[in-house]
C-alpha cells in the first residue's frame, strides 16, 4: 500500500488533486481502507483526503429542503432535529449502519459512492427524492438519486468528481415514512431492506414511494409496485397481490447473508408491515 | 516519504514522522510506545482499537495517521491520573470485574467513556447501544455493562457533590 497521502485543504484543491492518474478519493475511509487491506481493489498511486473539507461540512435547511454536506459524518446527520424530526426513515438507516465508531467518521456521502447494494442510507433517500450535488473540474451538476447507481461500486460519478451534498425535500404535513430492514446480527449488513415513504389519505395511500436494498445490483425504487397501490385503500388483499408485485420487481441473489428466495420474501413482508395501518414501525432490525 | 505529525497525545504535545499509509493505531503502539490500543480484527468489526479524537469514539485501525495532524487524541492511558491513579470508569471495571482476559477491555473502556462523557447516567439499553462495535469474546457482557452502570452512578454522584 504505498500511495501518497493529500490532505486536501479546499473543495478547489480536492477537484485538482482528484484529476491527477490513479487517484482515490478518501472521506471517513472506513470502506475503502478495509478494502485496500483485503486487497478487494489494488492501492491508488495518490489518495486524496476530502475529511472535515468545509465545503462539505454543513447541514442547513434552504427552501424546504434539507442539505446535508456529503462529508458530514453519519453520526452529525443522525443527531440533526431536522432529521429526527422529519426523516424518520432516514434516521432508522442511520441508527443500524455500522458502531458509533464507524459513524463518527465514515459519511453520508462516502455511504451512496461507494454503491454498495446494501448501503443503508439508499432506500430512505430514494423514496424521499434526494438530490445529489456533484462538483468536477469541468463544473457542477446535480442529479436525482434515483439516477446514480450504476451497479455494485458503481455510480455515475466520472473519474475526479466529488458529491458534495445531499438534498432532502423536506415531507409535508401528514406524510409518513419507515424504513425496515433485516440482518442476521447487529453490525451486518442488511439481508434485504425496504424503506416507504407516504400520505395516508381517507385510508388510501397518496404518493406513495418505495426503494429496497440488497436485492438488486443497485438499491432500487420499486415503481411498478407504487404504481398498483398508489391512490388504493390499504387492504389485506390488496397488500397481498403489491408484495407479490413487489417480489418479482426485485433481483436478489443468493449468498451468505441469505438465498434468493428469503430475500424476495422479506421485500414481501417488509411491504405489509411498511404500509398496514397502525402498524408498529420497526426502528432498526425488523 | 514520512509526514511530520502534530498533536495532543493524552494532553501533551507530541510531534511523530509517519510514512502515508500509517494507520492511528500503528502510531500510538509502534511510534509512541503506548500499546494500551489493542489490535483485533484490524477492520472496525471488534473495537479493541477504539481511542478518541476529538472527544469522539473511532477506530484507529481505519483512521489514517496523517488524519490525526492538530487533533486531540486519548487513549486508555491518558484516562488514569498522570501519577497513575484508575478513573472512575477504569476503577469501576476493576471492582465489578468488568475484564477477564482483558483484550477488549481498553476499546471497552473508551466507548464507555464516549457515552459517560455526554450521558452520566445510561440505561442498559444505552450502554449496550453504545458497546455495538467493542466484541467481547469472555464476559458475556453482563459484567462490562455493569462496570459502565456503576461508573455512572459514581461520576453522577461525584459530580452533586
Amino acid at each position: 500500500m504505498a500511495y501518497e497521502y493529500h490532505r486536501s485543504g479546499s473543495l478547489e484543491e480536492a477537484l485538482v488533486l482528484a484529476a491527477g492518474d490513479d487517484s482515490a478519493l478518501i472521506a471517513g475511509g472506513t470502506d475503502l481502507l478495509v478494502a485496500l487491506r483485503k486487497r478487494k481493489r489494488p492501492a491508488p498511486r495518490h489518495m486524496v483526503s476530502i475529511r472535515s473539507l468545509p465545503e462539505l461540512a454543513e447541514v442547513s435547511e434552504q427552501a424546504g429542503s434539507l442539505h446535508i454536506g456529503a462529508g458530514v459524518p453519519m453520526a452529525d446527520v443522525l443527531a440533526n432535529t431536522v432529521v429526527r424530526e422529519h426523516l424518520p426513515a432516514l434516521t432508522a438507516a442511520l441508527a443500524v449502519i455500522g458502531s458509533r465508531q464507524i459513524r463518527n467518521v465514515a459519511t453520508l456521502g462516502g455511504n451512496l459512492c461507494n454503491a454498495s447494494p446494501a448501503a443503508d442510507s439508499a432506500p430512505p433517500l430514494l423514496v424521499y427524492e434526494a438530490t445529489l450535488e456533484l462538483a468536477g473540474s469541468s463544473g457542477r451538476r446535480e442529479i436525482a438519486i434515483s439516477d446514480f447507481f450504476l451497479g455494485p461500486g458503481r455510480t455515475v460519478l466520472r473519474p475526479g468528481e466529488i458529491m458534495t451534498a445531499i438534498r432532502v425535500p423536506l415531507p409535508g404535513a401528514g406524510a409518513q415514512s419507515a424504513f425496515l430492514r433485516r440482518s442476521r446480527v447487529a453490525m451486518d449488513l442488511a439481508t434485504a431492506s425496504l424503506a416507504a415513504a407516504y400520505t395516508a389519505r381517507d385510508g388510501k395511500l397518496i404518493n406513495l414511494r418505495l426503494a429496497a436494498g440488497a436485492v438488486a445490483p443497485t438499491p432500487l425504487r420499486l415503481r411498478r409496485t407504487e404504481a398498483f397501490l398508489e391512490g388504493k385503500p390499504v387492504a389485506e388483499e390488496t397488500l397481498a397481490e403489491a408484495a407479490e408485485i413487489a417480489r418479482s420487481e426485485v433481483a436478489p441473489i443468493s449468498d451468505l447473508r441469505g438465498s434468493e428466495w428469503y430475500r424476495r420474501e422479506l421485500i414481501g413482508v417488509f411491504l405489509s408491515r411498511a404500509l398496514r395501518p397502525r402498524s408498529t414501525r420497526m426502528k432498526g432490525s425488523a | 516519504m514520512k509526514t511530520l505529525l502534530r498533536f495532543q497525545l493524552n494532553g501533551r504535545e507530541v510531534a511523530f514522522e509517519a510514512p502515508p499509509h500509517a494507520r492511528l493505531l500503528d502510531v500510538l503502539r509502534d511510534i509512541a510506545g503506548l500499546t494500551g490500543t489493542k489490535e483485533g480484527c484490524g477492520e472496525g468489526e471488534c473495537g479493541a482499537c477504539t481511542v478518541l479524537v476529538d472527544g469522539r469514539a473511532l477506530n484507529s485501525c481505519l483512521f489514517p495517521a496523517l488524519e490525526a495532524d492538530g487533533r486531540s487524541v486519548v487513549t486508555v492511558e491518558g484516562l488514569a491520573s498522570r501519577e497513575g491513579g484508575l478513573s472512575e470508569l477504569q476503577q469501576a471495571f476493576v471492582d465489578e470485574g468488568g475484564a477477564q482476559c482483558g483484550f477488549c477491555t481498553p476499546g471497552m473502556v473508551m466507548s464507555a467513556a464516549a457515552l459517560l462523557a455526554e450521558n452520566h447516567s445510561p440505561s442498559d439499553d444505552e450502554i449496550r447501544e453504545a458497546l455495538v462495535g467493542n466484541l467481547c469474546r469472555c464476559t458475556g457482557y453482563t459484567q462490562i455493562i455493569a462496570s459502565i452502570r456503576a461508573a455512572g452512578e459514581r461520576i453522577g454522584k461525584a459530580a452533586t457533590q
